[in-house]
């Protein structure tokens, strides 16, 4: 499928109020590299709540809580159908993210029970162990580049082992996850998605030839809507899966581990008390959202007194909501003592809510754990600087840490 | 307005005065009732909303849809009268219903 290249400006069209224009590049953020969340936050304070960007192809942004909360909660008005910036389509058939309901729930139906809370209670032993195993390896060394020798590796083998596809499979998909992961330019996370749905049709193809127990064969024999699912929704459905799960997860243990390798008085409430882990966990969500997805406005709108128009794309950063000193005090700060339930919106409300935030949640959990019981204090690596940036999906491609090692 | 019991793990029993057309979950939230997740806000993909019917309610209670069939064995420790509370919607008629909350949702 073409790939469409954007000239770096585009003419805003005639509806678009001048004074609503600004000129912001999320794949140039200013001080992003320095903190990406600080640099999101700037937005939400400085810019009006629903702005136009003439960058990536022209489209609408919006970066106050109330605003992205009704994007993400009106599905049929603000579709997901043009979620990439730029504005491209994903290069296959990719249910139920592209679907808007009612078209969306019988794809969904398929797929959640595969990530709930029963299946991730099964995998959370499997995923334990690897990652002890990881963790295991590079202690002894005081140092490790936490990118790719863990977050990159972790979620992979989660999903293969949950997909009933061979965990050594990781090798020929590490290169794609890296690209994802490293790569500023979207037409390179283009190709690497290619690769990860080439490996998908040959396991597609295996499954058709030998089904098995499995979500891959459950998938084949299923019917959506009265009609078997062809193979071109199932190879995309389970490609959005493998995608959807790496980055988002990869750099959300990215940036939780850059955060308490910079606090160390944070690490030190967890290892004294590790049953407040899973409510920091929930704090350090809050803080770190990943996601940028964007929106295709279905039918003329007014969000925030802005008149939007059929066909506009709109881009919500579901980080922002959970950053916002409309949904908690003093936003930016980590506090593990704020009251339960911390609102937040890293993992998107409404119908195309992340289906995989019970596994998600469960890996960032169990990293905390094993990685606090092994390393209970730990820092930047002296004379390194993490690499971070935003994106579609906010990333941190390189973290060294070090620790002192036990005599 | 229904009056709803819900029974907490801990077999603390929180009486909750729900409106007509509101979900049992969007009640049992609403109201500080522990244990009840809610992930997903109520469209049906989490299963965090699980609890049990009391059996002599299990009749008085609309049928499950397909959808939530589908989704309440996704849950932990499911049983016979398990449901997702955000497809219960409160009615005149649950009037004294009560619910028993799983001790965890994952």
């Amino acid at each position: 499928m073409q790939y469409r290249e954007y000239p770096p400006l585009s003419e805003p069209p005639a509806h678009v109020p001048s004074e609503l224009i600004r000129d912001v590049d999320i794949f140039n953020l200013p001080g992003a590299k320095d903190g990406v969340h600080a640099a999101w936050k700037r937005l939400q304070t400085e810019m009006p709540p629903v702005f136009w960007t003439p960058r990536n192809g022209g489209y609408w942004m919006a970066v106050r809580a109330k605003e992205i909360l009704e994007i993400q909660n009106d599905a049929v008005t603000y579709s997901m159908r043009a979620s990439l910036v730029p504005r491209n389509p994903r290069p296959y058939p990719a249910p139920p993210m592209d679907f808007d309901p009612p078209e969306h729930t019988p794809w969904r139906i398929l797929i959640s029970p595969a990530f709930s809370p029963k299946v991730v209670a099964e995998v959370e032993d499997m995923a334990r162990q690897t990652a002890v195993a990881l963790i295991e390896s590079f202690v002894p060394r005081g140092e490790v580049e936490f990118v790719s020798e863990f977050t990159k590796v972790l979620p992979i083998v989660v999903f293969l082992t949950m997909m009933h596809l061979p965990p050594e499979d990781r090798e020929q998909l590490l290169p794609f996850a890296d690209a994802i992961v490293k790569s500023p330019h979207p037409t390179k996370i283009h190709e690497a998605r290619l690769g990860l749905k080439a490996y998908i049709e040959r396991a597609v193809a295996d499954r058709r030839a030998n089904p098995r127990d499995d979500l891959i064969t459950k998938i084949l024999n299923s019917k959506v809507a009265g009609q078997p699912v062809d193979e071109a929704h199932a190879v995309g459905m389970l490609t959005l899966l493998l995608s959807g799960g790496l980055d988002t997860v990869k750099n959300l243990l990215g940036f939780c581990a850059l955060f308490l390798a910079t606090h160390p008085e944070h690490v030190r409430q967890l290892v004294n008390k590790p049953e407040l882990i899973p409510h920091a966990a929930e704090e350090l969500l809050r803080r770190h959202g990943v996601s940028n997805t964007a929106r295709l406005v279905t039918k003329d709108a007014v969000l925030a007194g802005v008149e939007l128009k059929e066909g506009d794309q709109i881009q919500q950063f579901s980080g922002l909501v959970g950053l916002d000193s409309e949904t908690v005090s003093d936003p930016m700060t980590v506090d593990f003592s704020r009251p339960a339930p911390i609102p937040h919106a890293t993992f998107g409300n409404g119908p195309h809510r992340c289906p995989g935030s019970i596994l998600a949640k469960r890996e960032l959990l169990l990293w905390l754990e094993e990685w606090l019981k092994r390393i209970p204090e730990f820092r930047v690596k002296p004379g390194t600087v993490p690499q971070q940036d935003a994106g579609m999906v906010n990333n941190v491609s390189e973290l060294w840490l070090s620790w002192d090692l036990r005599s | 307005m229904a009056q709803i019991t819900f029974i907490e793990a801990n077999g603390q029993r929180k009486v909750v005065k729900a409106n007509v057309g509101e979900s049992v979950m969007r009640a049992a939230l609403d109201n500080g009732v522990e244990g009840i997740a809610a992930e997903c806000g109520g469209c049906l993909s989490c299963a965090t909303c699980h609890a049990y019917v009391d059996p002599d309610w299990a009749d008085k209670i609309p049928a499950p849809s397909e959808e939530e069939r589908v989704m309440v064995e996704c849950a932990i420790d499911v049983r016979p009268t398990s449901r997702l509370t955000c497809q219960l919607l409160v009615t005149d008629e649950l009037d004294g219903l009560v619910i028993e909350i799983p001790t965890s949702q994952y």
